[in-house]
């Protein structure tokens, strides 16, 4: 079982990376290799399935942090298999369209591929994860995929943008989901969603962390399935490649939030706000899709908002579904994956053979590619809800579980049924102008110029898709044995035998009056031509979308300046007050808790100082100051390495001879080493910096931050040095250094031996400056003329540039 | 107690800043040197009171030797004090040679007015 799981999901996400150098080898042919993926996953997890012994369950394992509760653990359950099936087999379908429809007029095929197949991984992945943690990390890897794919021609502007929105989005809402986890966690206390499923969610005490984490993980279903209000990336992702949207944007990402909402039915359906969050959302956002669908005319935009409204369909089942489980979720996902997935491709070959995207300027097609047009006669009609279809299964399923849920739930079935309603009637008439308007009718000008027959091979997946829509659509009983097999404890409820005909009911009579009602909505857009079909700007939501973001980025412009400027005199202010305020208000405050800051001052000065360190330390405050007041850069330099002598005798006294004597060489070298750049500088340098003074406000603010940092200072030594040490760890070096390190001078030993690593860093410290330095000494060489009038040059500043000399 | 070490650390540390804040390269880079000798005594007092204890140089006196692990610490920083000291002396060097001032508030000034131009 481990090996076909590792078939499934390790040998994907192994191949994906490899797909971008075989390209040299294969040329566009690297899609045939990558075509195993898929078929190896499907055979893999079919067999898997055979396995696990369905309708049981399993559980693979290995540990990857156990510390933190977080493995690589994977639960093959009827849920799982059924998505990861979805997923492999639209995967087959598309991976065979996809070496068909790129053809030489792309670029970076290996890259494609790669993407591609990276995706299909992280999608098994999401579906098949017990664990909760590694359910997140594969769910945002679809989305990253997700908008390297949609970003795949980034020529073009449509492209790039489409892809940011995405990426934003469903970045942005797949940490919400893990906020949602990590409260699952603390209030489930496992990652793991076998343990949750089986033991169930604590209710009572943590009611209110609960409902925040299944708002925060529904939230991230919502962006992941454009649900309202974050609906508007998906039609914009539209600008990848066909077969992507297909695959990505219509069968399996976006399904996520469905796959999640499936998997949390069981943990959350008991929840107040389950119910109508999902049913108002989701049941909203699929009227919302219909009637943007039926106002678009770009043939992949219409696929879109149509994916949308689906989407919110599936969705909204999860929220009225009664407690002791849902029935037909799996029927109506594979009808959407028939029909959309078969649009998506027709769609594309129809783009492919023509160049055309615009529904208006179509038609005629029916004579060129009879079979395409077969195919999308059944695909639009099982959209539409036809009798013979699976979408009509569908429909009819729907409309007696809606009707059933009306009352249990008042106003919100009442809400869902007409939200339903409403859609399925828009839903004909827009499934019935996507036939009507492409295939049938003249042939305009345009498509008699462009059109270029496609290989049949790249109309077949779309083929198939219809004939399984028609197939399972009047043999329903086919699907009986398998949805069985597939069904998940807690989640569904053993359903009905699937039959097509049910005799006369309130359904079948809703559903005819539907389709009449649909038909007069497709004539009257007919004999208008559709001219009022108009996407009004009070819902271009990705429009607000892209302006907030504009408006987000020249905030953070606006910021960055506003805190960070050139000059280290106008940033530094603020970092000090900062730093004052935080550090010095929690050690005030501190203090003030003790009461014993006056304690401390009593005992420090009660008891009897050493007096010669605090002559010395007078002393060495004495010459800091001074170079705080003298004004000549000699003489403050002076001032400066007399401090420096005084803080060796100061080390002296602390009993640091290793430190005396580094001092006393390091301070030799500092004084010659600043006096030599002194010498460098001309007089008019100096007297240059008098000219300009800060105004007194500045310097009352600079005077008062330094006094700050100092006290702060003072005060931090006081405290620290009042508490006494427990133990110092110090201690353990002069204990041992004789028979660790063969030496008796501790320091030494510690700096060469016992922390020679840190002593080997310094130096390396001292090698970058160095390096540093001499970079910037020899930024130019100077002319021998220049070098003979001396380091100070002929006038005015000095030194100058060799190319001056020249003018 | 260390009183005397605390208010010379106070001392150290306000001039440092005060010159920090200043427009003068020439008085930043002193600035600097003050902080590091200023961070030098802060680690320093550390070790604890040295009275009545003895450098830490192993089986010499039975008496209780001072903490020799701040003073290991203080050793390396010295040395990369120095050598950041080094560099800063370096490209105060260069600085003046490219833009012929040490003044950071006229060399923003003409940073300034080139952006609006």
């Amino acid at each position: 079982m481990t090996l076909a799981l590792f078939i499934a999901l390790g040998l994907p996400l192994l191949l994906g990376p490899l797909l971008g150098p075989l390209e040299r080898v294969f040329g566009r042919r690297v899609g045939w290799v990558a075509f195993g993926a898929p078929v190896l996953a499907t055979a893999a997890l079919l067999w898997l399935a055979r396995e696990v012994g369905l309708p049981g369950s399993r559980v693979i394992e290995f540990p990857w942090i156990p510390s933190l509760g977080i493995n690589l653990s994977f639960l093959l359950d009827g849920l799982s298999l059924f998505f990861a099936l979805v997923v492999s087999g639209m995967g087959v379908l598309v991976f065979w369209y996809a070496n068909f429809y790129l053809d030489d007029h792309y670029e970076h095929h290996g890259r494609f591929y790669a993407y591609l197949t990276l995706f299909m991984a992280a999608m098994l992945g999401t579906v098949l994860a017990n664990n909760l943690m590694l359910l997140f990390v594969f769910w945002e890897l679809t989305g990253i995929t997700s908008f390297l794919l949609i970003g795949f021609l980034h020529e073009e502007e449509s492209s790039r943008v489409g892809a940011r929105q995405a990426l934003l989005i469903t970045g942005f809402t797949g940490l919400l989901l893990l906020a949602g986890v990590l409260m699952v966690r603390q209030v489930g206390g496992s990652f793991d969603l076998s343990v949750l499923l089986h033991e169930g969610l604590p209710v009572g005490e943590h009611r209110g962390w609960l409902t925040a984490a299944m708002l925060l993980m529904l939230l991230g279903a919502f962006g992941k399935s454009a649900q309202f209000p974050f609906h508007f990336w998906l039609p914009n992702a539209m600008a990848a490649p066909t077969p992507v949207s297909a695959y990505l944007h219509s069968a399996t990402m976006v399904k996520l939030g469905v796959f999640l909402s499936a998997r949390l039915f069981p943990l959350f359906n008991e929840q107040e706000l389950w119910a109508p969050l999902l049913s108002w959302v989701a049941f909203g956002t699929m009227v919302l899709g219909a009637v943007l669908a039926l106002q678009s005319h770009d043939l992949k935009a219409i696929l879109a908002f149509s994916t949308i409204s689906q989407l919110g369909y599936l969705i909204g089942y999860y929220g009225l579904g009664p407690a002791r489980g849902v029935e037909y979720d799996y029927l109506h996902i594979l009808n959407h994956v028939f029909y959309k997935g078969g649009l998506f491709m027709i769609a594309g070959v129809v783009i492919h053979s023509t160049g055309i995207q615009d529904i208006r300027q179509l038609g005629g097609l029916w004579r060129r590619l009879p079979w395409l047009g077969a195919a999308c006669a059944v695909s639009a009609a099982t959209m539409a809800g036809v009798i013979g279809t699976t979408g009509f299964l569908s429909k009819e399923m729907m409309l007696k579980e809606i009707f059933e849920a009306m009352r249990p739930h008042g106003a919100l079935g009442a809400y869902a049924a007409g939200c339903v309603l409403v859609t399925s009637v828009v839903k004909v008439a827009f499934a019935a102008r996507f036939f009507t308007n492409v295939f049938l009718g003249p042939e305009p000008s345009a498509v008699k110029e462009h059109f270029h027959a496609p290989p049949l091979a790249l109309q077949l997946p779309a083929v198939l898709l219809a004939t399984a829509a028609v197939v399972f659509g009047l043999a329903p009983m086919l699907l009986d044995r398998p949805l069985h097999a597939l069904s998940v404890a807690g989640l569904h409820h053993p359903s009905d035998h699937l039959a097509l005909w049910h005799g006369v009911t309130l359904e079948l009579a809703v559903s005819t009056g539907v389709l009449l009602a649909g038909a007069g909505l497709y004539a009257w857009g007919q004999r208008t031509h559709w001219r009022w079909a108009r996407i009004s700007p009070a819902l271009r939501f990705d429009a607000f979308f892209e302006a907030g973001v504009g408006v987000f980025s020249k905030f953070t412009k606006w910021l960055t300046r506003a805190l960070q400027a050139d000059r280290p005199v106008s940033y530094l202010p603020l970092i000090l007050v900062f730093t004052l305020v935080v550090v010095g208000g929690w050690t005030a405050r501190a203090l003030a808790m003790e009461w014993r800051v006056f304690n401390w001052l009593a005992t420090a000065t009660g008891e009897n100082g050493d007096w010669l360190r605090a002559f010395a330390a007078a002393l060495i405050s004495l010459a800091v100051v001074g170079v705080v007041l003298l004004k000549q850069w000699t003489t403050q330099l002076i001032s400066l390495s007399i401090a420096g002598f005084l803080t060796t005798f100061y080390f002296v006294l602390y009993r640091a001879p290793d430190l005396a004597l580094t001092q006393i060489l390091v301070e030799v070298v500092t004084l010659i080493l600043v006096l030599v750049l002194l010498g460098r500088f001309p007089r008019s340098a100096e007297r240059g910096e008098h000219t300009w003074r800060p105004p007194p406000l500045r310097r009352a603010l600079n005077l008062s931050l330094a006094l700050g940092v100092g006290g702060l200072m003072t005060a931090l030594v006081l405290w620290i040095n009042a508490r006494p040490a427990a133990g110092r760890i110090g201690d353990w070096f002069p204990a041992h250094t004789e028979a660790l390190a063969e030496g008796t001078n501790t320091v030494n030993t510690i700096l060469v031996d016992f922390r020679g690593f840190d002593t080997l860093g310094e130096i390396t410290v001292l090698l970058i400056a160095t390096l540093g330095a001499l970079g910037l000494l020899m930024r130019y060489k100077r002319t021998p003329e220049e070098y003979r009038q001396g380091p100070l040059g002929p006038a005015g500043m000095g030194l100058h540039h060799p190319e001056e000399g020249k003018q | 107690m260390q009183i005397e070490t605390a208010l010379l650390i106070g001392v150290l540390f306000a001039c440092a800043t005060y010159l920090i804040l200043q427009n003068s390269f020439v008085k930043i880079l002193f600035g600097f040197i003050v902080l590091s000798n200023a961070a030098n005594l802060l680690l320093l007092s550390m070790s604890g009171a040295p009275d009545g204890r003895e450098a830490p140089i192993a089986g010499q006196g039975a008496g209780p030797m001072v903490d020799p692990l701040p003073q290991a610490l203080i050793l390396t920083a010295i040395v990369i004090g120095f050598g950041v000291t080094a560099y800063l002396v370096v490209l105060l060097y260069r600085l003046f040679l490219d833009q012929k001032t040490t003044n950071a508030a006229e060399l923003y000034a003409d940073q300034d007015t080139s952006e609006h131009t």
